[in-house]
């Protein structure tokens, strides 16, 4: 659900980053946020517990630049990734304009994504949306650990739509800008044809 | 359930703001925002423009979205109006139009009952402005409305986004 504000000129728009516990959602908007400009970004703010696992969500309101005069202001947040902190991540999913699921490709947190998956569809479906029909890019992240699954094989169990799938090692900034340029890029499609 | 894109105008604006003005004027408030449920800030006013508006919007539809699951927990279908009392401001926040959220910051002297009494108020403008706003809004509406639809951002072509998309860099 977009804000197209032809006051300042400006589209809003909110990107979530979805996925199982440590998957590394949050280590993707820490990277978003240090490389990018203070001019183009807002505070980084983290609802996390004591030992920083996120209770409620990340925010990053960034900055990435102009289509046509407009401005284009995305906010980013993370969900908890915890099983239980279900009614938490169903409140992040509120006017969603577009989802990148962060999956852990260690082996044995591979039911854990599926699990994720899973809640996502349930989830967006309690606020009237259809996983196949909004912007989606799955990244595939820890891709430098020795436990890592084949990137084939995960795209084989993880592929929902066709969606563009990046490898990724968020905590040394390996594909994360590839991945939120991805979902930026279909956000902005999807805003044309639902014009 | 999720409804469309929102737009705002210049004349739709104008009209949210003015009643913005008038509460916070009558309020001596520090800010008087208008948000959606999303958390994207639509109109802001108020002298105290050090607090971080985008930070307080997002914040402030949290807060509200955390509430209503709450109240749904409870048996109620939604708790209408959040209020957060500190030592020198509190912050009020309040339901319009089931999809947007007044959120005001004011000073301890003010009176409670007089916030309400002037959010209840400025509450029935807004309901107007933005049902009407939610309407142009609508795609189906739009089409018979021309220059109130969402033509610009339906002409983006696949360039400028290729382009936009390509000078990401962050830095």
């Amino acid at each position: 659900m977009t804000f197209i504000n032809y006051v300042a000129r400006e589209l809003n728009c909110k990107i979530v980053y979805y996925g199982p516990g440590l998957g590394g959602k949050t280590t993707n908007l820490q990277h978003v946020y240090s490389i990018t400009a203070p001019e183009n970004k807002g505070k980084l703010i983290s609802l996390a517990t004591e030992t920083e696992r996120t209770l409620f969500f990340d925010f990053l309101p960034i900055d990435l630049g102009q289509i046509r005069g407009f401005r284009t202001r995305f906010h980013l947040y993370t969900v908890p990734g915890q099983v239980f902190y279900d009614a938490s991540r169903k409140l992040i999913l509120t006017g969603v304009d577009g989802v990148v699921f962060v999956a852990d490709s260690q082996e044995e947190r591979l039911d854990a994504n599926l699990e994720s998956i899973s809640n996502l569809q349930l989830n967006l479906k309690e606020h009237g949306f259809d996983l196949s029909k909004i912007p989606y890019v799955l990244q595939l992240n820890k891709r430098d650990l020795p436990n890592a699954l084949p990137a084939e094989e995960l795209r084989k169990l993880l592929l929902v739509k066709g969606e563009p799938v990046f490898e990724a090692v968020a905590k040394k900034g390996i594909g994360v800008l590839d991945t939120l340029k991805a979902v930026v890029r279909q956000v902005l499609i999807k805003l044309r044809k639902s014009a | 359930m999720e409804s469309g894109n929102i737009i705002l105008h210049e004349a739709d604006y104008q009209r949210l703001r003015s009643i913005l003005a008038r509460t916070q004027k009558d309020l001596r408030a520090h800010l008087v925002m208008l948000i959606d449920r999303s958390g994207h800030h639509i109109a802001c006013e108020g002298p105290d423009q050090e607090i971080d508006q985008t930070a307080l919007a997002s914040l402030a539809a949290a807060n509200v979205a955390a509430a209503n699951a709450l109240a749904q927990i409870v048996g109620e279908p939604g708790f209408s109006v959040l209020y957060h009392q500190g030592n020198q401001r509190s912050i009020h926040i309040s339901d319009v139009a089931n999809r947007f959220s007044l959120v005001l910051v004011f000073d301890q002297t003010v009176a409670s009952g007089v916030v309400r009494w002037k959010v209840r108020r400025a509450t029935f403008f807004l309901d107007e402005i933005l049902s009407e706003m939610l309407t142009r809004s609508d795609p189906s509406a739009s089409a018979s409305a021309p220059g109130q639809g969402t033509t610009e951002t339906a002409q983006f072509t696949d360039e400028e986004i290729n382009r936009l998309v390509g000078e990401i860099n962050l830095k």
